[in-house]
């Protein structure tokens, strides 16, 4: 049996972590969550994740430093960066270092579910974006 | 000529065109910071409904925003009817206390169940619309006492007269379709010196308005039988049209952009309480009916729906059937 995706999500708003969590875990996800960069960067320190999903603004450290620090430790980790402003200048330098992808907020499980198959699947770790509950298969 | 030299020319040749113009333009802006305000509304129920993940800081954007635009139609109203304007500004200062407190509330323990973020989108929609329990004005039904205000304003029997005496006097007469034309760019700078004809004018929405009704009863109704009959008046710009009736017995009012810009464009409808809108609008529109009067208003359409329904309104609207109840 396949291993599940272990992911690793950041982000100092409480309710990103409460509400994404059961909606990872629906679709087979190892998920733990952090408020407090310095924690997750603790956590990834010792341990290697499949997929990092921070937040890009966060007041100890930005999401830019969490990317920068998974590359450098685990450079096969995917990290997904949420931010709340369309930077083009955090976005641009977020792509030269080899983020994998970004999300808006506000935004859907559903929209997260399906960036986050994208990684699996670049990972060689395909699975069914869609949750047992719901009716359709994610696009 | 001049920049300068410009200036000083309309200042010498003040006609009253240029405040009508101004006015106009002006109720272009009011209606626009109205749609801005009701799609934040609809961005904000569609967060909650959707179950999305948000931050606290979206919904004090989401209020920021409400104030801001609220702010602005309160100027927009406040230049439309100024003695309006003491009264509307008492109001609005209320709502940015009211938005105030929102930003400032802190949620309570026996609240734990509902994320706070949610709780706290839920009390701003709750302002916006209003609930049953709610002693104070929600910003919706405030939006639609301005409304009012300025639609009373505009409609009045003093401003009606007042502008007929400007358009004869500045000899605004379309010459082939008995009714006042204005150009709100050029006109304002320097009335016609000429009779001109609705070819003459450049204006997309107006050439549809007048597709299918060109040969109808405007034309029958022309300058050639009585230059003091024209029943209309139409202030228009490449993409945009101001139609409006001078009848004392037949409120309308029609308000259209079609620059081909979809979240701009828009068509906005005010009719007297009797007139027989069912008969003038096709479907699609969203349409509110007061002891007032009668709101109707698409948003969000493309340029080629706007040109298609302004066929469909002026077919309608200078139709037999429509003019006899007016």
């Amino acid at each position: 049996m396949a291993r599940s995706l272990e992911v690793l999500l950041l982000d100092d708003e409480p309710i990103v972590g409460r509400r994404l969590k059961p909606a990872l875990d629906k679709i087979g996800c190892q998920v733990e969550v952090f408020e407090n960069p310095k924690e997750a960067v603790a956590r990834i320190d010792q341990k290697e994740f499949d997929i990092v999903v921070t937040d890009i603004r966060m007041e100890e450290m930005d999401g830019i430093a969490v990317l920068e620090h998974v590359q450098k430790k685990w450079p096969r980790t995917k990290v997904i960066l949420i931010t709340g402003y369309a930077k083009m200048d955090l976005a641009r330098e977020a792509m030269e270092k080899g983020v994998f992808d970004f999300i808006a907020k506000p935004f859907r499980p559903d929209d997260l579910r399906r960036i986050i198959a994208s990684a699996a699947e670049a990972l060689g770790m395909p699975i069914d974006a869609a949750s047992p509950n719901d009716e359709t298969v994610a696009e | 000529m001049s920049l300068l030299d410009k200036l000083k020319k309309i200042g010498h040749r003040e006609t009253g065109i240029r405040d009508f113009c101004i006015q106009t333009i002006r109720f272009k802006k009011f209606l626009e910071n109205a749609r801005a305000l009701l799609d934040l509304f609809a961005d904000g129920r569609e967060k909650v409904l959707g179950e999305y993940i948000f931050d606290r800081h979206y919904v004090v954007t989401l209020i920021d925003s409400v104030v801001d635009r609220l702010g602005r139609m309160v100027y927009d109203a406040s230049v439309l009817v100024p003695e309006s304007g003491e009264e509307l500004y008492a109001a609005y200062d209320r709502h940015k206390l009211a938005a105030r407190n929102l930003i400032g509330s802190t949620p309570s323990a026996a609240d734990d169940a509902v994320d706070p973020e949610y709780r706290l989108l839920s009390d701003v929609l709750k302002w916006f619309q209003g609930t049953e329990n709610t002693g104070n004005i929600s910003v919706m039904e405030f939006m639609r006492q301005t409304f009012f205000h300025v639609i009373q304003g505009l409609e009045s029997n003093d401003a009606m007269t007042r502008n007929q005496a400007l358009f004869d006097k500045n000899g605004l007469h379309a010459s082939d379709m008995g009714i006042y034309v204005i150009d709100l760019w050029k006109d304002a700078l320097s009335p016609p010196s000429e009779n001109r004809s609705i070819r003459d004018f450049n204006s997309i929405p107006l050439r549809h308005l007048f597709m299918d009704s060109g040969n109808g009863d405007l034309e029958k109704a022309g300058p050639k039988a009585n230059q003091h009959t024209a029943a209309w008046v139409a202030a228009v710009s490449e993409y945009q049209l101001s139609l409006t009736t001078l009848k004392p017995n037949f409120r309308f009012r029609l308000e259209t952009l079609a620059s081909g810009y979809e979240p701009s464009d828009f068509i906005f409808i005010f009719a007297g309480p009797n007139a027989p809108l069912d008969k003038i609008i096709p479907d699609g529109f969203h349409v509110e009916r007061t002891n007032y009067g009668q709101f109707a208003w698409s948003l969000s359409i493309t340029a080629k729906t706007i040109e298609d329904t302004l066929m469909i309104i002026g077919r309608n609207l200078f139709d037999e059937s429509v003019r006899r109840m007016q």
